[in-house]
């Protein structure tokens, strides 16, 4: 058992100051030897809205979240009640008590949905509708209240002129720490690592720490254990879409185009950011060569994302690396182009970030129902690959490994991640540089009548490019020139040629970069899965273990072409498999049946847009393996 | 091309879907036969990865007024150097015949059951009132005409626009060859006639704006050929992205090193991304 292994939720409004308390207690912790890893949960709306971040604690690596969580730090009137299901006994639930009057019917920022849930629960236990309600109905459920005056203590701390609202969010935190028993000075230091060092700053933050510090020490309702300060190592704090931006620029990116959407525009923007950088040129290139200097990507903010698409696909015929990143309703607005990629055999990403749909759907919550729909989109048969990945180290090896496919099958790849993977945030390590291979096309020898789509064995033609071969694209059907033809012997000819590179894909593409089989050799489960699920179950499996419960997980990455063989041999390993994924059909497990004739029997699914978690997936197992039950849905989260 | 001064691989011929569209399979030059609508962005893009290369961009009146118009629009605002010509045929050719955006109400082309029940827009007022730099009309059968246009839009730093009229003797009966030479006429015959804007954000550039919005309205008994408008004070998109990244013109995405010379990534975590780290 860790020693330390703390899950907490820091809630408050929208552009209330969330996040920048979980980056705090994220950073604080990073800085006293711990590891951590969060997920921001948010409603599609700019400020009042309830948001979250759920954020886990722990001496070793973590890459999973856990209800009930061991503190709950409510920064607004809403947080007591839409989180009153996430604790327990082990729970300190901090409040501000000068809001224990408010009735539920005042709290303007929630949905009447909710309000109404709440409502009911709370009349079924005999509570009244108010926050004092939410606490009490929380203490029957055996958790520890913490009432603390936001407003006294930031007066005692400032003096009356500085407005409570705005130190809610480092209070919370110097709170929840001096809770945790992390020592003050980490606090301070994590402060100081997001705020930077702004004197003015940095001097109110001190003494907002310090009386955060102080009520804990003198109201000793919670017994405080200091925690030990340990061995500590610089690290990166990334969210999925900064790995993703990170590995593209690694991996070579010079042109990126896109339309703001989320989760996906968090990416642009990022870049945006870091567009203009010194490179590492090597010994051989002149240092003094000032125009190589600097190197920039160019991001380009497109009308519309047919517009994002189409400027990729030419800019890739270029040979320059080009990327656009979308979600589910842009990416349906791309599906024309991608044919013409396909037909014009074009090495171009799409990085995919898949939310809650159908239409506008649930625009800032998680998702997998759009495997299916990559796999399928676009009129007509094409080669394309659709690649997937789970969590921010794994992201930022396979943002340049989508370049390499890409460019070596000259097709278009689209890079599948979702939501949850998104908005999390990991402590990681620089790269190691030496295992990061970049791998091109083979280009054509240049000549009067360059083939374009010479026909070849393998399906890849030499690559031909604007500014340096004189080459013809057309969405119709066309000769190795490139020129229009409706000839049926070509036409035939130009299918097989296409076609044959699925089958050189998956000859040619590692098989641990096809599919990671994680876990025991032979189980008594087999979890089936994709995306950011990996981390929960994974860590599941850490706990069946200790029962003595062999378990592997059949994590699939590459999902086009879909890799039968190597699914199936990996499936034959136990006899229970479950497919767990976050959408309402099992969409990967649709795929494996339709690929493998596997018949896949129990499902763990989630489909309501919030984060998967440790409990949930265990209980799932377990109703499964026990109570011979085949499907269960998972309804966590606030 | 000759005339330029240039080889075929220095252009990117581009078009969309409709008769117009076969253009780059007849040229000797690297070509893009695109979807309909999307002619635009596809020109843009390979400008903006290889800022190097001459781009001419080719649409139909619908490819880029109707199902295109949102690019239409867009590009005007972004002023990358390339050139757009509209086939301005009045009508949907590859699809039999069909009103386009251009054809006034009213009208019965061959193609149509009834007289055309929607208005027509202007692209020439259009082109302007988006902010293109470089706005001129032409006449296909005034071949030499036709292509002094073309040199001065290619020459022009920004986008240029040229309405192309172009009869379509398959469905358009109303605007024939004949229609258009009894009407059209000729801008610069007129020694006072001066499209250029000579001073940024001037009177003077106000004036030249609404002499030429003034002149796009002229249609019917009088069509004018010519440059309409041309602003060379506009920075091009590329000069607004070299602002930022200074050596963009030098080192063009396209041509930009992504490994060095011992095989590795030339982009490193800690030179770019070192507002991650979390210093202690
Ligand atoms: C998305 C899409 N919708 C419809 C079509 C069918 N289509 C082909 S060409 C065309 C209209 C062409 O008209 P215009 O752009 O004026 O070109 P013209 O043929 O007159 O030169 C249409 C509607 C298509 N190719 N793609
Ligand atoms: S005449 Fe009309 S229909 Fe025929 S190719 Fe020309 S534009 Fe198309
Ligand atoms: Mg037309």
């Amino acid at each position: 058992m860790p020693l330390v292994d703390i899950d907490l939720i820091i809630g408050g409004p929208q552009g209330g100051g969330i996040d920048s308390a979980a980056q705090i207690v994220i950073r604080a912790f990073s800085i006293a030897g711990y590891e951590a890893y969060g997920i921001r949960e948010y409603y599609s709306n700019i400020k009042g809205r309830h948001s979250y971040f759920h954020v886990r604690v722990k001496d070793s690596p973590v890459r999973s979240l856990r209800y009930p969580v061991d503190l709950l730090v409510c920064l607004d009137y809403e947080s007591p009640f839409v989180h009153m299901e996430d604790v327990s006994e082990k729970t300190k639930v901090l409040y501000d008590e000068d809001l224990v009057n408010t009735k539920i019917e005042q709290v303007l920022t929630m949905e009447p949905e909710t309000k109404k849930h709440i409502i009911e629960k709370l009349r079924q236990s005999g509570f009244e509708t108010t926050l004092a309600g939410a606490v009490n109905y929380m203490k029957k459920k055996g958790a520890t209240p913490y009432p603390v005056s936001f407003r006294n203590l930031v007066v005692a701390a400032l003096g009356p002129s500085k407005p409570p609202a705005r130190y809610a969010n480092t209070l919370g935190a110097s709170l929840a720490m001096a809770l945790m028993g992390l020592p003050s000075e980490f606090t301070s230091r994590g402060i100081e690592s997001v705020f930077g060092k702004k004197k003015e700053v940095l001097e109110d933050n001190e003494k907002i720490v310090k009386s955060g510090y102080d009520f804990v020490r003198t109201h000793n309702s919670v017994n405080v254990n200091e925690l030990p300060v340990r061995p500590a190592k610089e690290k990166y704090i990334l969210t999925g879409n900064e790995a993703i931006g990170i590995g593209k620029v690694i991996g070579g990116l010079k042109l990126q185009t896109y339309y703001p959407i989320t989760p996906a525009a968090d990416e642009s923007f990022f870049l945006e950011g870091h567009d203009y950088f010194e490179p590492v040129m090597g010994e051989d290139i002149d240092v003094e060569n000032e125009v190589l200097k600097n190197m920039g990507v160019v991001v380009v903010q497109a009308e519309d994302e047919i517009a994002a698409i189409a400027m990729a696909i030419s800019g890739a015929m270029t040979g320059t690396r080009t990327a656009t990143g979308t979600s589910g309703p842009g990416f349906s607005l791309m599906a024309e182009a991608l044919g013409y990629a396909g037909i014009n055999e074009v090495p171009v990403v799409v990085t995919l970030y898949q939310r809650g749909g159908p239409s506008t759907g649930l625009p800032t919550r998680n998702s997998q129902a759009d495997l299916m729909f990559a796999i399928n989109a676009g009129h007509g048969e094409f080669p394309k690959i659709v690649y997937s990945s789970g969590d921010v180290p794994e992201a930022i090896d396979d943002a340049v490994r989508v370049f390499n496919y890409a460019e070596k099958f000259q097709v278009p790849v689209i890079h599948i991640l979702d939501k949850n993977f998104a908005n999390s945030f990991f402590l990681v390590d620089d790269l190691d540089y030496s295992k990061i291979k970049i791998e091109r096309w083979k280009m054509g020898e240049n000549s009067e009548n360059f083939e374009r789509f010479k026909l070849t064995e393998d399906g890849i033609s030499p690559m031909g490019m604007f500014g340096k071969n004189i080459i013809w694209l057309t969405g119709d059907e066309h000769s190795e020139l490139g020129h229009i033809t409706e000839d049926p012997e070509t036409r035939d000819a130009m299918m097989v040629k296409r076609m044959t590179k699925l089958e050189t894909i998956l000859k040619e593409i590692p098989e641990e970069e096809q599919v990671e089989f994680i876990g025991d050799k032979k189980a008594d489960v087999t979890l089936l899965s994709w995306g950011s699920n990996k981390g929960v179950i994974l860590s599941v499996f850490d706990k069946l273990r200790a029962e003595g419960v062999k378990a592997n997980l059949v994590y699939v990455k590459l999902m086009n072409p879909f890799p039968a063989e190597l699914v199936k041999r990996y499936l034959s390993t136990s006899k229970t498999i479950i497919d767990l994924e976050n959408n309402y059909t099992g969409q990967l497990a649709t795929l494996v049946r339709q690929n493998c004739l596997i018949e896949i029997d129990n499902f763990i699914l989630k489909y309501n847009g919030r984060h998967t978690t440790d409990d949930e997936v265990y209980e799932g197992i377990k109703r499964i393996l026990e109570k011979k039950e085949n499907k269960v849905v998972m309804v966590r989260g606030a | 091309m000759s005339e330029l001064n240039k080889k075929p691989e220095d252009f990117a011929i581009f078009s969309g879907i409709g008769c117009s569209a076969k253009t780059p399979h007849y040229i000797n030059a690297p070509g893009m036969h695109t979807l309909h609508g999307r002619v635009i962005p596809f020109a843009s893009g390979v400008k903006l990865a290889n800022p190097n290369l001459t781009v001419i961009a080719d649409g139909g009146d619908g490819d880029l007024l109707s199902i295109g118009a949102g690019h239409f629009v867009a590009a005007g605002r972004r002023n990358v150097d390339m050139t757009i010509i509209i086939h301005n045929n009045g009508v949907y050719g590859l699809t039999k015949g069909q009103a386009s955006p251009t054809l006034p109400r009213g009208e019965k082309t061959k193609g149509l059951q009834r007289p055309n029940i929607f208005d027509s827009l202007n692209p020439v007022a259009l082109a302007l009132s988006v902010g293109y730099t470089f706005v001129a009309r032409a006449f296909s059968f005034d071949v030499k005409n036709t292509k002094e246009i073309i040199m001065k839009a290619v020459k022009h730093r920004g986008t240029s626009v040229i309405d192309m009229l172009q009869p379509c003797p398959t469905y358009n009966d109303v605007n024939t060859k004949e229609w258009y030479e009894k009407r059209i006429y000729y801008l610069d015959k007129d020694p006072t006639w001066d499209p250029v804007v000579k001073v940024a954000s001037s009177e003077e550039s106000e004036k030249k704006y609404l002499q030429a919005i003034q002149k796009s309205l002229e249609w019917g008994d009088k069509i004018p050929l010519g440059v309409l408008y041309q602003n060379d004070l506009v920075p091009s998109f590329g000069d607004r992205i070299s602002d930022h990244i200074s050596n963009y013109f030098e080192v063009p995405p396209s041509e930009s090193p992504i490994v060095n010379s011992e095989g590795d990534p030339i982009a490193r975590m800690e030179k770019i991304f070192g507002d991650r780290l979390i210093r202690r």
